[in-house]
């Protein structure tokens, strides 16, 4: 579920964290930097892992910053497909589930990933799986299993004024994941215990 | 910003908890704040990671999970002569997921039921509850029924 990735970044120190001890003060600077965002095709940056190496701290002309060359490694939530990871179901619609992970909410299982002779019940908007004769129920809020099978990236960043009619399209999450329940083993934990 | 390497390494659950943990400790210890949006993931992938049935829901108690704990995982699992190897991809879903029956051992390992005999999977389970531990299921829901059952008796009385 989660790597790590090496990365090299400039870290400017401004002066009012020279009270800090300098490892410190890079620490938050990479931290405030990365942490909770999404770097496309990496993943999602969960927090500082190591720090590799780092150069002398230089000051420039014009600015008391503080400029140090930094290498170091990054925890990422990048899960690997086909894996098998938990998850919370947050909503369902006709469509299929969409489920959370508390600290990610963009993961989708669409109607055709659900285990066959799955319906979903219109009035209490909810999929279940008919199996022998019994009622599997997807309840909100269960925590289910469930197999990676594909992502999306989505870049957001910024582009030039569109016309009026084009901006319709919403923005998209810019990571997305998409996941599977169809084999045995897989859907909500209870099932299986 | 300039990535050097997009993946140098897989980390299982276990080891992030353990880091994000260890750092809070020294923050706590030295009263320092860390950045808000740091704060605020690491907040919510705690209560993910404790969240049942998820193996490490009770580490905070039983400390199932240890260094040695896993080698000794590896080193039964070597030692069990299985007919086929299970890929580091597998181990780390058994480590992330700690399968404790067949059905759900048959989702974290490709092609189970040709790669290896009904005997050698039990075997393979065997070992994770062994060297893992595992969480009583029923004893959680024991537990909640009887706080139910005391509540009304206190009305009563």
């Amino acid at each position: 579920m989660f790597i790590t990735t090496k990365i090299a970044d400039l870290v400017q120190i401004a002066p009012e964290d020279f009270s800090k001890e300098s490892f410190v003060a890079i620490e938050d600077n990479i931290n405030a930097k990365y942490a909770n965002k999404v770097v496309q095709k990496v993943g999602l940056f969960v927090c500082l892992w190591d720090v590799t190496w780092t150069s002398e701290g230089q000051i420039g002309h014009g600015s008391g910053l503080v400029n140090v060359n930094v290498e170091f490694e990054m925890v990422v939530f990048r899960p690997f497909k086909h894996e098998v990871i938990l998850a919370r179901i947050t909503h369902q619609t006709e469509e299929g589930i969409y489920l959370g992970m508390d600290f990610f909410n963009d993961i989708f299982v669409p109607a055709a990933e659900l285990p066959d002779n799955s319906e979903f019940d219109t009035t209490e908007k909810v999929w279940v799986w008919k199996e022998e004769g019994q009622e599997l129920y997807f309840d909100n809020n269960e925590m289910v299993r469930f197999r990676v099978i594909g992502e999306e990236w989505h870049d957001q960043t910024p582009t030039g004024p569109v016309e009026v009619d084009q901006t319709a399209n919403q923005l998209l999450p810019p990571y997305k994941i998409t996941g599977s329940m169809k084999e045995g083993g897989l859907g909500c934990c209870l099932w299986w215990e | 910003m300039k990535i050097l390497e997009g993946q140098s390494n897989l980390v299982s659950n276990h080891e992030v908890y353990e880091h994000i943990l260890e750092q809070q400790q020294k923050n706590r210890s030295k009263n320092r704040r860390v950045p808000p949006n740091q704060f605020t993931l690491t907040k919510d992938l705690l209560t993910y990671l404790r969240t049942k049935p998820g193996p490490l829901a009770n580490q905070d108690k039983t400390h199932q999970y240890s260094t040695e704990a896993l080698y000794e995982l590896f080193k039964k699992l070597r030692e069990a002569n299985l007919q086929s190897d299970l890929s580091k991809g597998e181990m780390l879903m058994i480590i992330n997921l700690r399968p404790t029956n067949v059905a759900v051992l048959s989702t974290v390992v490709e092609d189970m039921l040709e790669r290896f005999t009904e005997d050698e999977q039990q075997k393979i389970i065997d070992i994770i509850t062994e060297t893992l531990g595992f969480d009583e299921p029923t004893e959680a829901a024991e537990g909640e029924e009887n706080d139910e059952d005391a509540a009304p008796s206190i009305e009563n009385s």
